[in-house]
């Protein structure tokens, strides 16, 4: 035992031994292609992921309106509307609110509501209704008006919201069982037209306070006999804002812009025709490099890219009212812009395309959500020699 | 107590079998000529007896000679410096653990199990550095293998008239190895692992004869052939290329892409080995016993192109080498003269198959075996000392130190008949 231990103690040391490369498998190459083709494009702003419920006007831009879904089941018992179809039990009233950004009321604005009692299942979509598409026309009447309210959350803090109350009628469109799922919707708009704008937590700012819908109510046990008097409140799923853009300048024209607000995309074709990645390789990384017009330094700024599926049109600046660009979701990547460049890795795509399984028709670029909605970024197209976008591709051949 | 036991069994057997050597890295390694202590000290491929007057424990056909049944085993420790930079290898295992019966000094059997080839090479490329369209990128690369070929043998000793006897042996080749390539790009590993299982089988024939015996010498002379039986086949387990994210060496969720597909290859005919050898050894009247070997060693497979982390691989070789033994008297009063003392010279030269460049080896052993209780028991030393190179390239020097020990015991033996 003794022997085997010291053995075993004494073995095995081992150190890399230093050798040249030569003959040796697995190797790394690298190659690069230009981008021929690049634009940019404008759709209508898809809002349905910002931040913020935007009402009133701000730097051009119009804030028409705010639709807004509520979930069929209570976040409070767990349970659908359809449980208030109940003969014991009498719904009082309900309660809409929405968190207002600030802390204390500047202008003391009022707000109406409407609802869609014959909008059938769904009303509106978050990716995909903007002010072209959307019919506000099937809306109800007001049927409430709201101001905001400071409330005290404790001695040294309050909150402001914009509080509505209702007439509990409109609970039986939400526990009508004739529509197999209800749309639960409110549109909520400015009484008045404002020049200022208001903010509101929308359901995708994190930590902030999601719409709230509240229903109060009297449980009886007897025809008589009140057994309970409380509330179930039910949180907002889908939230978008109705705006409407201000007018593109020529730079976000000639540029390879982005912008939420403006409904500002890109697409770039990167030509790797004939290009085949052996067999087994893997694509270290295959960035596109951009370099930002502006020099000015930009606070945190995502870009999104992901392949497009359809060919591209390149000729000139366009406005769709429809995106006409659908993307690949599984190639999904999003990139900070660091010192005004940005470097978008699609080494998956690209493994893809130099695999020759996969079409390349090109990439689209478009604000992250996250950011600002109302900030424009811009990057250099073809038409700067000195910052022409390309692609460069590593990889690692076995 | 039994479970420790089995462990520390298990710990030697998987321990490395040899220092690491980057002509391991060449097809399947290099394939050992040596295997028990008594031959490695004289730098013997086996034929020529060392462990005892008239017996090569590596050579059937001289079993009959021993005067005990055997178990033996023989272990190594080795140390590898390549070059001048100063890098050192140290590895160990066991080279041969055997059992040999002789039956009435006339018939033999035994059975042996031993190490093939050396693959055990570790080795990585200088780093380098360049700028692609503004990207730094620093790479370089690395080089594991491990395991190797075993032979399980069993061998066959026959008298064939009063001069000479033959020795039969058959070897099952088997086992496995497992090599990792890796790229390093900017510290992200890019690795892929092979594993690779063996089997297939040699025939040996050898034989032994007494060329002459006068007043003052004798002289022997042995012989082996070795043929391919089944050349062995090789089943690859090839994982994809894939990004080592965590460093983990294993393929998980963190790492790129997000699946790999393992190829299953098999490969038939990847290693044929053949081989001639021969051996005269002249015993004087003083106990001294001087030899001479030869042998000629050769690859026939017909894959050549077996994966390896070189694309080349040796293709056959050749060993010259002699010595001197003095055999200790089991039955001497003098503790001194109970020792066996050996002294050898060899040198090596193996081909690569597709370059045609020479890996060289030259080496001197010194050995010394102690006889110690009634039933012939043998410790045996062995230090093995030599170079290797490769034409315009590497050179490695090699320092080896080898013990065995043989337990005699009694069985099969002709006995006195009692009185």
């Amino acid at each position: 035992m003794c022997l085997i231990g010291m053995i075993f103690l004494s073995a095995c040391e081992e150190a890399a031994i230093p050798v040249s490369g030569n003959d040796t498998p697995i190797k790394l190459d690298t190659i690069s292609f230009p981008v021929v083709n690049a634009i940019a494009y404008q759709s209508p702003p898809e809002m349905g992921k910002t931040s913020y419920l935007y009402f009133g006007k701000e730097d051009g831009y119009v804030f028409h309106y705010s639709l807004l879904q509520f979930d069929s089941i209570s976040v409070t018992a767990n349970t659908p509307f359809s449980s208030f179809n109940d003969s014991l039990i009498i719904v009082d009233s309900l309660s809409l609110s929405l968190r207002f950004d600030n802390d204390s009321i500047a202008n003391d604005e009022r707000f109406i509501l409407r609802y869609f009692p014959d909008g059938g299942d769904s009303v509106f979509n978050e990716l995909e209704s903007n002010y072209l598409n959307f019919d506000r026309s099937i809306a109800s009447e007001v049927i409430s008006t709201g101001r905001m309210v400071v409330d005290s959350v404790d001695t040294n803090k309050t909150e402001v919201n914009l509080r509505f109350l209702m007439d509990p009628e409109i609970i039986n469109a939400f526990m009508d069982t004739s529509v197999l799922a209800y749309n639960r919707s409110f549109l909520v708009e400015l009484e008045d037209e404002s020049s200022e704008s208001f903010y509101f937590h929308s359901i995708e700012l994190i930590e902030g306070t999601r719409p709230e819908l509240t229903v109060f109510y009297r449980q009886f046990a007897s025809d008589t006999v009140v057994l309970d008097t409380s509330s179930r409140n039910y949180q907002a799923v889908a939230d978008l804002s109705m705006i409407t853009s201000k007018p593109i300048t020529h730079e976000d024209s000639t540029t390879l812009s982005v912008s939420i607000a403006k409904g500002l995309k890109s697409i770039v074709y990167v030509d790797m025709d004939g290009w085949e990645l052996p067999p087994k390789a893997i694509v270290s990384s295959a960035e596109i490099l951009f370099n930002r017009v502006e020099a000015d330094t930009i606070e945190t700024y995502k870009v999104i890219s992901h392949p497009i599926i359809s060919e591209g049109e390149y000729g000139q600046f366009s406005t769709f009212t429809n995106d006409p660009y659908d993307e690949d979701l599984n190639y999904f990547t999003t990139t900070e812009i660091i010192d005004n460049v940005i470097t978008i890795n699609h080494r998956q795509a690209a493994t893809d395309i130099g695999h020759k399984n996969y079409t390349n028709f090109g990439f689209k670029l478009q604000s992250s959500f996250n950011n600002d909605p109302f900030q424009t970024v811009r990057f250099f197209g073809l038409n700067n020699s000195d910052y022409i976008p390309f692609m460069r591709v590593i990889y690692v051949i076995p | 107590m039994l479970s420790l036991k089995k462990l520390s069994i298990f710990f030697v057997f998987i321990g490395c079998l040899s220092a690491q050597s980057i002509f391991n890295a060449y097809g399947l390694g290099l394939s050992k000529s040596i295997h028990h202590t008594s031959s490695a000290g004289v730098g013997s491929i086996g034929l020529v007896p060392t462990f005892q007057p008239g017996v090569s424990f590596d050579n059937p056909a001289t079993w009959p000679g021993l005067n005990f049944a055997y178990v033996s085993g023989s272990y190594a420790n080795r140390q590898i410096e390549i070059g001048d930079n100063g890098h050192t290898n140290y590895g160990n295992g066991f080279e041969k653990i055997q059992f040999v019966v002789p039956i009435k000094n006339r018939f033999a059997i035994g059975f042996s199990l031993k190490p093939v080839n050396d693959h055990n090479a570790y080795f990585k490329t200088d780093s380098t550095q360049i700028d692609f369209q503004g990207k730094a990128l620093t790479f370089n690369k690395e080089f594991r293998s491990g395991g190797g070929i075993m032979a399980g043998s069993f061998g066959l000793a026959l008298p064939m008239n009063n001069r000479m006897g033959i020795g039969l042996s058959f070897d099952k080749l088997f086992g496995s190895s497992q090599d990792e390539q890796s790229l390093i790009l900017n510290s992200i590993y890019y690795r892929l692992f092979n594993i690779k299982t063996y089997s297939g089988s040699v025939f040996n024939i050898n034989v032994a004869g007494k060329f002459y015996e006068g007043h003052t010498v004798m002289i022997t002379g042995y012989a082996r052939v070795s043929m391919t039986g089944n050349p062995v086949s090789s089943t690859q387990y090839q994982f994809d290329l894939f990004e080592d994210r965590n460093n983990n060496y294993s393929f998980d969720s963190d790492d790129y892409p997000e699946n790999v597909d393992v190829d299953t290859i098999n490969v038939s005919n990847i290693y044929a080995p053949s081989s001639f050898s021969f051996g005269l050894n002249a015993t004087l009247n003083n106990d001294i016993n001087i030899f001479g070997e030869f042998q000629l060693w050769n690859d026939q497979a017909i894959n050549d192109n077996f994966s390896s982390i070189y694309t080349d691989q040796i293709g056959s070789k050749n060993h010259i080498g002699g010595g001197v033994v003095r055999f200790g008297k089991m039955g001497a009063r003098s503790w001194q003269d109970k020792i066996t003392m050996r002294f050898g010279i060899f040198k090596e030269s193996y081909t690569l198959k597709n370059s045609g460049r020479k890996i060289n080896e030259n080496g001197i052993s010194v050995g010394i075996g102690f006889k110690f209780a009634a039933t012939g028991n043998q410790l045996d030393v062995a230090y093995r000392t030599g170079a290797r190179s490769i034409t315009n390239d590497y050179k490695e020097t090699i320092q080896e130190f080898t013990i065995g020990l043989s337990l005699g015991d009694v069985w099969f033996l002709r006995r006195r008949t009692k009185q």
